[in-house]
């Protein structure tokens, strides 16, 4: 528990962390509306500091309610640098084609099965929501980040479960920012997390200091 | 004087990026906020065929009229609304630009694999002014790929379906057609006095026994039924949707067609026959291992009544 004796981020910079994460989050769900067609409620962010060994331990806490998940993980990187995990309930992927796909604009590229279709549809979705989220932060802090293509991972596949598990770091610290997402007309809610790794973290306390600065 | 120098690195640097811009073994495309294109690499024209001159100025849409897409345009607008970047992986699209394919390892393609990224470019103010389009060329691992997957799930000698993958498809069937209640039958086969052939004319006479048999059962059923080897001189045919009639009739038909034909290895005439047991799911089979087995013992008594012949398993024999 050293994070607890020596905070890593102090209160003051987790205030305006949490106020960067409502304004970007706000425009984020305008804009998603506007521009894509994609009605999507975001709850107030809530901000956590953990070791990131406790991570896959809070993931599954948090998603209790379902008991098979799918997780759209995508990195992004640059000054500001970490993951971001949408974590959709089992069958999200199947009433998700509802939400994208407009007057049954089916796939025009190939016709593919419907696992992979839901895959897809799952893929572009966290890709959308997570990069408005990220992008919009980034904004706000001043930096542009770049991403890596998403990934589907699903606990119901052990191996890739356990894999994506493994791939924390357990002697990394990380701020995690939580907010439970809901598309509007549609019974489908979900959690979003983004992670911030340890290397960034110098970066954003100086970022959150300037944002502050540039109102006073 | 200053101003000169700096001029003249601008120069320089530009002279380099364009020479990389060109030379670089992935296609580049730079569209401007109305999808009308900027840019187009030399890789894209080779490929494309379509030289640079006669798109620039021009939307994509114009000569990829299969971008003129719901997701490809919302995630256009995901790029200059959020500087998201998008990707249009092999796996779930396989291309974005229909190039034609050079055949790799003999795995044939329509066209050319594609793994494609798109992204923002930002002018002054970091202000988003154009789009990138990433095209990379990954056929040959696609075709690794589509090896790897076949020789995983499939019998080296025969080309059958392995028992692996068998395994796998029976599970699968089963869970279904139990939950649809819908007719569903396999057929084991074993041919007859296989060892003799081997014992008699060599292993070589006996692998050609093999896999002539397996070309002749894959011939005569549908394209959704499945044949594996299920081990040694044994097959296993499963077919959905069909009734123990039905499969029954099919393995008449496999029976009389191999006791028709003769099989010529080099200077040798091998005639062979072939005993089959047939099983339908019903509602007593709690599993896919109690289906096997009963198609198993339908065969055994095939094989203990005079072999070369059909023996359905019915809910009659289950005393006897």
């Amino acid at each position: 528990m050293s994070h607890e004796t020596e905070p890593i981020v102090s209160d003051e910079e987790k205030e305006i962390l949490q106020e960067i994460m409502n304004i970007a989050f706000g425009n984020a769900t305008a804009d998603l509306a506007e521009v894509i067609d994609i009605y999507v409620v975001l709850s107030v962010p809530n901000i956590e500091i953990l070791g990131v060994g406790a991570i896959p331990n809070f993931i599954e806490k948090s998603v209790k309610v379902y008991s098979e998940i799918d997780v759209v993980e995508q990195k992004f990187w640059g000054d500001f640098n970490g993951s971001g995990l949408l974590v959709f309930p089992n069958n999200a992927g199947r009433e998700l084609i509802n939400v994208l796909d407009e007057g049954g604009d089916v796939d025009s590229f190939e016709a593919k099965p419907i696992d992979n279709l839901e895959k897809d549809i799952l893929m572009e979705i966290g890709n959308i929501l997570i990069g408005a989220c990220v992008g919009k932060v980034a904004e706000l802090l001043g930096t542009i980040v770049t991403y890596s293509p998403p990934q589907v991972i699903s606990n119901d596949n052990n191996n890739e479960y356990s894999y994506f598990i493994d791939s924390f770091d357990p002697n990394q610290s990380a701020i995690l920012m939580k907010t439970v997402f809901k598309f509007k007309d549609q019974d489908i809610s979900g959690l979003l997390l983004l992670l911030t790794n340890q290397e960034s973290i110098e970066w954003l306390k100086q970022a959150l200091n300037a944002f502050m600065e540039s109102y006073e | 004087m200053a101003k000169t120098g700096i001029k003249c690195f601008y120069g320089v640097l530009r002279m380099i990026f364009s020479q990389i811009f060109d030379m670089i073994n992935s296609g580049i495309v730079i569209l401007d906020r109305d999808l009308k294109v900027v840019k187009w690499n030399r890789w894209m024209e080779n490929y494309s065929k379509i030289p640079a001159n006669d798109v620039i100025g021009k939307s994509i849409i114009e000569f990829y009229p299969n971008l003129d897409n719901a997701k490809f345009k919302r995630n256009v607008k995901s790029v200059l609304a959020f500087g998201n970047f998008s990707f249009f992986s092999q796996k779930l699209h396989k291309y974005i630009f229909p190039f034609k394919a050079l055949n790799t390892l003999g795995v044939k393609f329509d066209y050319m694999q594609q793994n494609c990224t798109m992204g923002p470019i930002r002018g002054e103010n970091n202000s988003i002014e154009y789009i990138y389009i990433m095209v990379q060329d990954v056929t040959e691992v696609a075709a690794y790929e589509q090896k790897l997957i076949e020789m995983n799930i499939k019998d080296g000698l025969t080309g059958a379906y392995n028992r692996r993958y068998f395994e796998t498809r029976i599970k699968e069937e089963f869970a279904r057609h139990k939950r649809y209640s819908r007719p569903f039958s396999i057929i084991m086969q074993d041919i007859d006095y296989f060892k003799k052939v081997n014992d008699t004319y060599g292993h070589q006479a006996g692998d050609f026994i093999l896999t002539s048999f397996s070309s002749s059962v894959a011939g005569r059923i549908r394209n959704v039924d499945i044949l594996a080897r299920y081990g040694g001189e044994e097959f296993c045919c499963l077919l959905p949707e069909t009734n123990l009639k039905s499969a029954k009739l099919v393995a008449e038909h496999v029976r009389h067609l191999v006791e028709q034909s003769i099989y010529k290895f080099k200077n040798l005439e091998l005639k062979i026959t072939v005993s089959q047991g047939v099983a339908e799911l019903n509602p007593e089979m709690s599993s896919h291992e109690i289906m096997l087995k009963r198609a198993d013992d339908a065969l055994y008594e095939a094989k203990k009544t005079g072999r070369n012949k059909v023996i359905g398993w019915e809910e009659k024999n289950q005393n006897t």
